[in-house]
Order: C-alpha cells, then structure tokens, then sequence
C-alpha cells in the first residue's frame, strides 16, 4: 500500500470528469473505477470525493439522478454535462502542457 | 448559459434545503455501506470493515460541510440556522420579546403617525417657477404689522403698479361653501380668486381652462375651477364634469375646469381648495355672511404678485410704502375702524418664500409644529432608551451563557452573528408592530372630524426612518452586550468573580428618563380628566330649552333657486304643514339650528343715553312661536309676533345673561344696541328671555353664560331656514313626517339636517368626547411605554444586584426585606414623576383657568373650558400610575425574592 500516491490537489476533478465520461455512476463506483485503472496507484481519500463532486455539479459541468445502484439501493449517479465534455478536453489538454512541462524539467536536470 | 445554471442550483438548494441535508446523509451513507462489503468480502470482519471504511473515507461532519460549501449555500444554511435558533429563544424569553416589540411598535407607530398629520398639515409647501420673483402683499393694522385681510379696493390699488410687478394676484382664504350633488348638500372649500391668479403662481390648469377678465366681471354668469384633489375625489375624475352646472349655495355656477394637480389652494393647508371662483361672485355666493365692517373689504383676500425683472423687494416696498400713505390720506374713513379689521397705513411686502402660512401665524405655527416634533423625538428617544435598557438587561443576564459557549469552541464571530440575528428578528418584529399601529392611528384619525381637511395617509419615508431608527438601536443595543461578552476573560466570569462595580451614572440618566416617562403619561392623564370634565359639564348643562318630542329640518331655498320673497311664503306654507301634522304642539322657523349660534361685535347704548364700547355677543335668527316652541320662558317685555316684518325697525329678544351683563339690568325693554360693522342698525330690545346653552361655531364646548340675542327671522333673509316643532308623541317619528311635508312642498329641496333635538345636542357634546378618547389612548400608550422602562430598569438592577440579594438572603435576610428594598427604589421614581406629573396638570388647569376668550389661531379649543381642579381625579391619576408602575416592578422584583441564594450567589 506504501507505493500508493495521493492524488495531486487539482487532478482530481479531471480524473472524476473522465471516469464517467464513459457512463454514469455513483459516488463510490467512482472511487473504485478511479483506484482500478490507475492500477492502484493513486489513491483517494474517498470523502474528498463528495466534495469535488458537489462543486463539479454545481459548476455545471456534472449533473447528478438518483437511480437504483447494482445492490437495488438508491443511488446519485453523476454524468457529464455538454458542458463538462469541453471541460474534460481542456483540462486533458492542461494536463498533457503540465506532465509534459514536469518530464522535460526531469530529463534535463 | 453557466451562470443560470450556478443561480438555479443555488435557488434548488435554498428552497429544498432539508432534501438536500438529507440527500447528503444519503449518499455517504450508501458510500459507507459498500465500502464495509468490499472490505467484509476481502476477510474482514463485519465490524472491523465497517471501521476501516469510516477511517478511509474521513471526517463524515467535516466532509457534509465542505459538500455544502462546494454549493455556495453555507452563508445561506448559516441565516437559517441562526434565523432558527433566534426565533426559539424569542419565544422562549416571551416576556422580553413581547415589551421589545411593544416598545418598537409604539415608538415607530406613534413617531410615523404624528409626523405625517404633522407634515400633512403644516410642511409639504409647494415649489412655483422662479419663485425668487414672487411676492407676498399685506396691509399692515395699526401696530404695523402684517393684517390677515387686505381690501380689494387696496389690491386694485397695488395692481396699478406695473413697473413694479409683472402680475398681480388676489385671492380669498378658503371659504366653507355647500354646493347640491346628485340631491344632496354637499359641503366644499371654495377660493375666489382673480383671473390673474394661476398666472402669477406660474403654473396651468390640469384641463379646461381658468376663468377670464369678461368672467371676472361683475354680473357675469357665475364659474368655477375645480381643484384636483376635488375632482378625483368628489367627482371620481369623470373628465364630463367640465361645463356642468351645480347649484352651489343656491347659485347656479358653471364648472370651466381643473386645477393643476400640484396645487393645493393659496394657504396650502390640509385637502386645499375644492372651488376657485372669480371674486366678484364673492356676493352672490356668501350672500349676508361677508362682513360689513368697511365699504372696500369683502373677502379676506390673500395678495401674491411677481416681480418684474430687476425690481427688487426693497424697491417694492418703497412704492408700496408710498402707496400706503397714498391711501390714508384718500380714504381716511378705511383707517377709522377699530377691532378686528382695524387699518393701519403701511403695507408689507415679503418674499412669498419666507412665507408658510401668513407672518403673523406663522411663528406660533411653526412653534407648534416644532413642539410636536420634540414630542415625536422624545417618544422615539425614550422608546429606544427603554429598548437598550431591556437589551442591556438581557445582555448581563446573558454573559453566563455567552462564556459556555466561548469555551465549548464557538467563534466570536459565530456568537455576534448569532446575537445580531436576534435583534434583526426582534427589530423586524417591532417594525412590524409599529406598521399596524401607525395603520391604526391613521385610520382613527381618519375618522375624526377637523376643522379643515386634511391629506392623511401616511408618510412612508417617516414610517421607514423610524423603522431604520429602531433598527439600529436594536442592532447596536444587540451588540453592544455581544462584544462586552465576548471580551470577558472567561475564567473569571466561570468562576463568577467578576463583581462589576454599578455604573451609577447610566443609572441615573436611566432613571431620569423613567421620571419623565412617568410625568408624561400623568400629565396626558390630566388633559384626558380635563376633557372628561369638559364632556361631563356640557351633559350636566342646563340647555334651558324642551329637548323631548322636539325635531328639525333645515334646508335652503336657494338651492332650489326660491327668491326671498318666494322662500317667505313658502316658508310660511311649509311651517302651516307641519302644524297640521297630528301631535304637533307648536312649530316655528329659525336659521341654522339652536345651538349653532353665530359670534357677533356689538355696541350697547349705555345707560346714560351714550354709546358704549364694542362687547361679543352670540346671535340666533328666531321667527315667531320659537320660544314657545322650545319652551323658554320670557321675562319682561313680548317676543317676535306678526307686528314684526321686513320693513318695520329692527327688534331682538335678548337673553337674560346679555341684559345683566351688558344692559346692567334684566328688564332691558326698549333698550337698543347696533352691530359693530354697521352704524344703521340700530336694534331695540323687547324682550328678556331666561339663558340657553348655545353653543358658538368657532367654540367645541357649551358656553351657558354667553351673552345671546335673537334676531327676528322675519327681518332676515328668509332662504336658509330651519323648521323646529314639539310633539307629544316620538320625536324621530316626527323627522320623517317633517321631511314628508317637506317634499310635499317641493321636492327639489334639500334636506340639511334632519334629527332630533336629543341627537344634535348629543352630537354638538362629541368633541370633547372626541378629545377625551384620543388623549386616553396616548396616555395608555404613555403607561406602557413607562411601565416598559420601569421593568427594564428594576430588571437591570436586580440582575446587577443578584449577588448582593444572594449575600443577603445567605445572611438571613427575608425575601420580603429584599423586595422592600427594591420597591423603594420603584416607590421614589414613581412618586417623583407622578409629583412632577401632577404638578404640570395643576399648572395646565390654572393657565386654562386664567385664560380669557379662545385663542387666536384655533389650536385647541380647550382653551374656552376652564377646568375645575378636582383633588379627586388627580388622586385617581396617581394611583392608577402608581398602579401600572407597581405591577410593571414586580416582576423582577419578584424574581429577585425567590432567587434562591446559592443560585444568586454562584450565578453572576
């Protein structure tokens, strides 16, 4: 577990906005779908989740339904909006300029 | 696009705040759940997986709140929560909340009221175009100062001078008139003005047009200007009214116009003016009603004109100086008058804009207007002096609370927030309160009849001041307890070492003001006892006439356009109906009605066969049957019978009070006096009859020892007249009966009045009724307002005191010996402000008392009542003050004395 990393202040909102780009889900499959992928690599703190989801939702670009989850409880299912697919680009597109501007300092120095 | 979407997220949280809380729960909780399966799956335990999930999830409160930030809506949750918490402990302190709120009411209520009859009556003036130019114009009486009146052939006189002034405007101040609507006599404020009038003032008609120089001629048909505020209100706006003819006094008139909807009339007082005629109907409308004093003065009138360009005042005051001089030598016989409409030679010019009302008036007037202002502030200071008061009260008893909630973590800021929720609540709650009241009042003043009508809506801006007034002081009273707490070193207060010296001097400007509370509420007691008495003499009067089985029917032939000749002989058919009517005892005719008698200037002859001076004297215009009629027995001498008629010398019956007073003697037989205004009306007495109460226009209360004669009705104008006659069955049978004959005669006449003798006098009684009950209602409101701050000030003391009760009771003191000891307190500032209290009422009772006559500018006709002082009323007064402030003490007081002494002596 030790070789998990905290997932940086400010990514998260991007690798919530990707994880249901594909289809709906709740707060919790999030976590997870976010560990799985990454091959637990990075970790959430799960509450922070909530958090970022409101204010996602509230900006607009997410949108959240209650609907039944797997188990047949109620569940929030959020989804993207029109206006978070351009989010999700343009933060994509940030992140590349960022990871690539941090490897080039790493291989130069 | 986004921005919408933030806004309806926000509305959806605001409005759906309690889903939402729920929703949240909700969701974390279904969060949890699954966490504690996929770790139950992996081997765990039931409970260790649930534990694990709650470690790797984190905070659950701490991350509900950063959710509800993530919204936006936690300043808004916060509002709630402490709009929530604010209201329990409102409810909860119901004793304080509801004296706060009282003492809000009344301050905003009362300040809003009175400040808007105020401004309605005396300060809305009105702005004219280059109003620098325009001037006021006043023949001076002897002493050299303005006159309220200033003759006509004077103002033709001041017109001339076109070098001086670019225009010139006389008009007459506002005249009661009746005019016939739809059948029935309507009463109206009519203004006769010159064609030159809107001209001067700068201003247009709001439709139709102004009269003109060939309708201001004398002898032209007769038209009228409708003013605004007469048109919307008596004619409902109908834009058809222009070129109808209505019958005013009996005249037919011709309505031409509106006035501009700004203008109120010249005195801009109250309603203004319904009518402006042309003066030169001045004679067809007031008829006889017009003093005779001096051949060139018919109307009062009021003289503006507008400087021409570079003329300064100065310089119209020279010209006018030479004018007036001009005219003193023309016209000696103008300037030999004394009384009231005495001449003097100078004239007076003023800028119209240091003008209110007239010179002469103005300064009482605004010296009224300005006391009643003081009052205004004095109540709104005491009210919020009271009100800090309370919440200092509450503030200390607080101060326990506040230091348990310091140290269980709450912010400073949070416990501001929270006591300024609480005052915002109980000032909203006050405003409120204050809104009603104010409402009320108007409607109650509404419903009272002035001498003058006036605008009475009220003053929004007055309303919103006092309400921002009172909503800072609550807000800083709030706080002021909110910052001292929140200061205090909180291991002391804990540990309640904290013995705070008594701050003797906030104290004492307290008590101060208690006093005057006190004094205020017992001095309007005083006035409410004087009007009581005033109400109770005018019942207990001995009216000296028959009041049972008596009715009677006023009209007017004019307005059934009768000559006199014609209404004479109709009159006479209409008196022989109404003798015919079964029952009937006897009838007769008269003018107006028997206590509405008319103040008159006359000269006696003395007894030496000389001219005396000018007396008052109150005259009635009865006919023939009249004193049988009414049952007033005569004296010495015959009264009026057929030998008087139109043309044969002129006789009056006097009462027995005017013979004694003015004639030295009782049998005044073939005495003779004249009116004041007409040296050829030399009358002769031939007969005394036994006094009445009659009662003047211009005075509210019975005058029994008023000196009254009758004219006789033959030998005035016959028009208006009024049928009195006794029956010996039911007297409200025989009104209807009477207006039956009545349109049997002609059925276009109007009925003026039509009632019974008991409902006119009861009716001629209600002012002072009026008065009584309007006082009262202050005086209570006053009690409550000083009962408020006396509860307050015991209550603050006794909470300052708490430690010192607890030592005392610890030691063995009674709880009775510790409210003896606050009663004193209690007893002494009661006394004090009752004994100032009383002592101003006395002093109200002597000044009455030693006043002569009513007063100049009809302010209060309290002033022709002299009050006894009656020991016993002033008794009752002290003791129902005493009474309220006793009771309003003894709720804390009480408390104090059932504090039990280790609580007293632990808590503060």
């Amino acid at each position: 577990m030790s070789d998990q990393t905290d997932v940086l202040q400010g990514t998260l909102d991007l690798l919530i906005l990707r994880t249901i780009a594909l289809e709906a889900m709740h707060g919790w499959a999030i976590a997870q779908r976010i560990q799985q992928i990454s091959d637990d690599l990075l970790r959430v703190q799960q509450g922070s989740l909530y958090p970022a989801l409101h204010r996602l939702e509230h900006q607009g670009w997410i949108t959240a339904e209650w609907g039944a989850s797997d188990n047949n409880r109620r569940a929030r299912f959020y989804s993207l909006t029109k206006a978070g697919r351009k989010q999700v680009e343009a933060e994509v597109a940030k992140w590349e300029r960022l990871s690539a501007g941090v490897n080039l300092v790493l291989k130069r120095t | 696009m986004r921005l919408w979407h933030i806004l309806q997220s926000r509305l959806r949280s605001i409005v759906f705040h309690r889903r939402r809380e729920s929703d949240l729960s909700e969701e974390l909780q279904l969060h949890l759940d699954r966490e504690t399966e996929r770790l139950h799956a992996t081997g765990l335990s039931r409970e260790a997986a649930r534990l694990q999930a709650r470690r790797l999830f984190g905070g659950l409160e701490q991350i509900k709140e950063a959710s509800r930030d993530a919204r936006g809506t936690a300043a808004w949750d916060a509002i709630v929560r402490d709009t929530r918490h604010g209201l329990r402990r409102l409810v909860r302190d119901w004793r304080f909340t509801t004296a706060a709120v009282l003492i809000l009411g009344i301050a905003i209520g009362a300040t809003a009221a009175i400040f808007s009859v105020v401004n309605a009556v005396l300060f809305r003036k009105e702005a004219f175009a280059d109003p620098d130019r325009l001037v006021n114009i006043y023949q001076n009486d002897p002493a050299g100062k303005p006159m309220i009146v200033t003759s006509y052939a004077a103002f033709m006189e001041m017109a001339e001078y076109e070098d001086i002034f670019a225009s010139t405007m006389a008009s007459s101040i506002p005249n009661p008139v009746r005019y016939l609507q739809d059948g029935a006599v309507k009463s109206a404020v009519a203004e006769f003005a010159t064609a030159s009038y809107l001209d001067v003032l700068g201003l247009r008609p709001s439709r139709g047009r102004w009269f003109g120089a060939t309708e201001e001629r004398s002898g032209a048909p007769i038209v009228a200007v409708l003013g605004h505020q007469a048109w919307t209100r008596l004619f409902h706006s109908d834009p058809s009214v222009l070129g109808r003819v209505i019958r005013m006094e009996g005249v037919a008139v011709t309505i031409i116009g509106i006035g501009p909807a700004s203008h109120r009339g010249t005195l801009e007082v109250g309603l203004g003016t319904d009518f402006w005629l042309p003066i030169t109907a001045v004679p067809a409308i007031l008829g006889d009603l017009v003093p005779r004093d001096a051949p060139t003065i018919f109307a009062p009138l009021l003289v503006k004109a507008r400087l021409r360009e570079r003329v300064t005042v100065p310089q119209a005051q020279a010209a006018m100086d030479v004018l007036g001089r001009r005219l003193a030598a023309e016209h000696p016989e103008q300037f030999r008058n004394r009384g009231e409409f005495a001449l003097g030679p100078g004239i007076t010019v003023i800028p119209s804009a240091d003008v209110r009302i007239h010179p002469q008036a103005d300064v009482p007037f605004m010296a009224l207007a300005s006391l009643v202002l003081v009052i205004v502030g004095l109540v709104l200071a005491i009210a919020c002096s009271n009100l800090a008061t309370l919440l200092l009260v509450r503030g200390a008893a607080r101060a326990m609370e506040v230091s348990v909630r310091l140290a269980m973590g709450a912010t400073r800021r949070q416990l501001v927030r929270h006591l300024l929720t609480e005052s915002l609540l109980l000032s909203l709650a006050g405003g409120i309160a204050g809104c009603l009241l104010a409402w009320w009042a108007m409607r109650a003043l509404q419903a009272i009849e002035l001498p003058f009508r006036v605008d009475l809506s009220l003053d929004y801006r007055v309303l919103a001041f006092a309400i921002a007034l009172s909503l800072v002081t609550g807000v800083a009273f709030g706080l002021v307890p909110a910052f001292k707490a929140t200061k205090i070193d909180l291991l002391p207060t804990l540990r309640d070492e904290g013995l705070q010296p008594i701050d003797h001097r906030r104290l004492t400007l307290k008590n101060a003001l208690i006093v005057v509370q006190v004094a205020v509420s017992v001095l309007l007691l005083g006035g409410t006892s004087i009007f009581l008495q005033a109400t109770a003499s005018a019942r207990a009067l001995r009216v000296g006439y028959a009041v049972d089985g008596v009715a009677m029917l006023e009209t007017d032939w004019r307005f059934a356009g009768y000559s006199e000749s014609a209404a004479r002989t109709a009159n006479d058919n209409l008196r022989r109906r109404i003798e015919a009517i079964p029952g009937v005892e006897a009838a007769a005719l008269m003018r107006g009605l028997p206590m509405a008698s008319t103040g008159m200037s006359i000269v006696a002859d003395s007894a030496t066969g000389q001219q005396g001076s000018e007396v008052e004297t109150a005259m009635l215009e009865a006919g023939p049957g009249f004193f049988d009629t009414l049952r007033i027995p005569l004296l010495y001498g015959r009264v009026f019978d057929a030998r008087d008629r139109a043309d044969s010398p002129r006789v009056a019956v006097i009462t027995e009070a005017m013979a004694r007073k003015y004639f030295g003697a009782v049998d005044a037989v073939g005495r003779r006096f004249r009116l004041q205004a007409d040296p050829n009306s030399w009358t002769e007495v031939i007969g005394v009859v036994r006094d009445t109460g009659t009662r003047a226009f211009e005075d509210d209360i019975l005058d029994p020892i008023r000196p009254t004669y009758y004219r006789s009705f033959t030998q005035s104008g016959a028009q208006a007249t009024t049928v009195v006659a006794r029956t010996s069955r039911d007297a409200a049978s025989l009104v209807a009966a009477m207006q039956h004959e009545l349109r049997a005669v002609d059925v276009t006449l109007p009925v003026i009045t039509a009632k019974t003798m008991a409902q006119a006098l009861a009716e001629s009684q209600a002012a002072p009724a009026v008065a009584a009950t309007f006082l009262a209602i202050l005086a209570g409101l006053g009690l409550v307002l000083a009962s408020i701050g006396l509860y307050a000030v015991v209550a603050f003391a006794v909470a300052r005191r708490s430690r010192e009760i607890g030592i005392r009771m610890a030691l063995g003191a009674r709880s009775q010996q510790v409210v003896t000891s606050i009663a004193r307190g209690v007893a002494a500032l009661i006394g004090v402000g009752t004994g100032i209290g009383l002592f101003f009422v006395v002093l109200l009772m002597l000044v009455l008392r030693a006043s002569t006559g009513s007063a100049d500018i009809g302010i209060g006709n309290l002033s022709v009542y002299r009050p006894t002082i009656d020991p016993l009323a002033l008794l009752a007064i002290a003791a129902v003050t005493a009474l309220v402030g006793v009771a309003a003490a003894f709720v804390p007081a009480r408390r104090a004395a059932r504090m039990h002494p280790l609580a007293a002596l632990r808590h503060e």
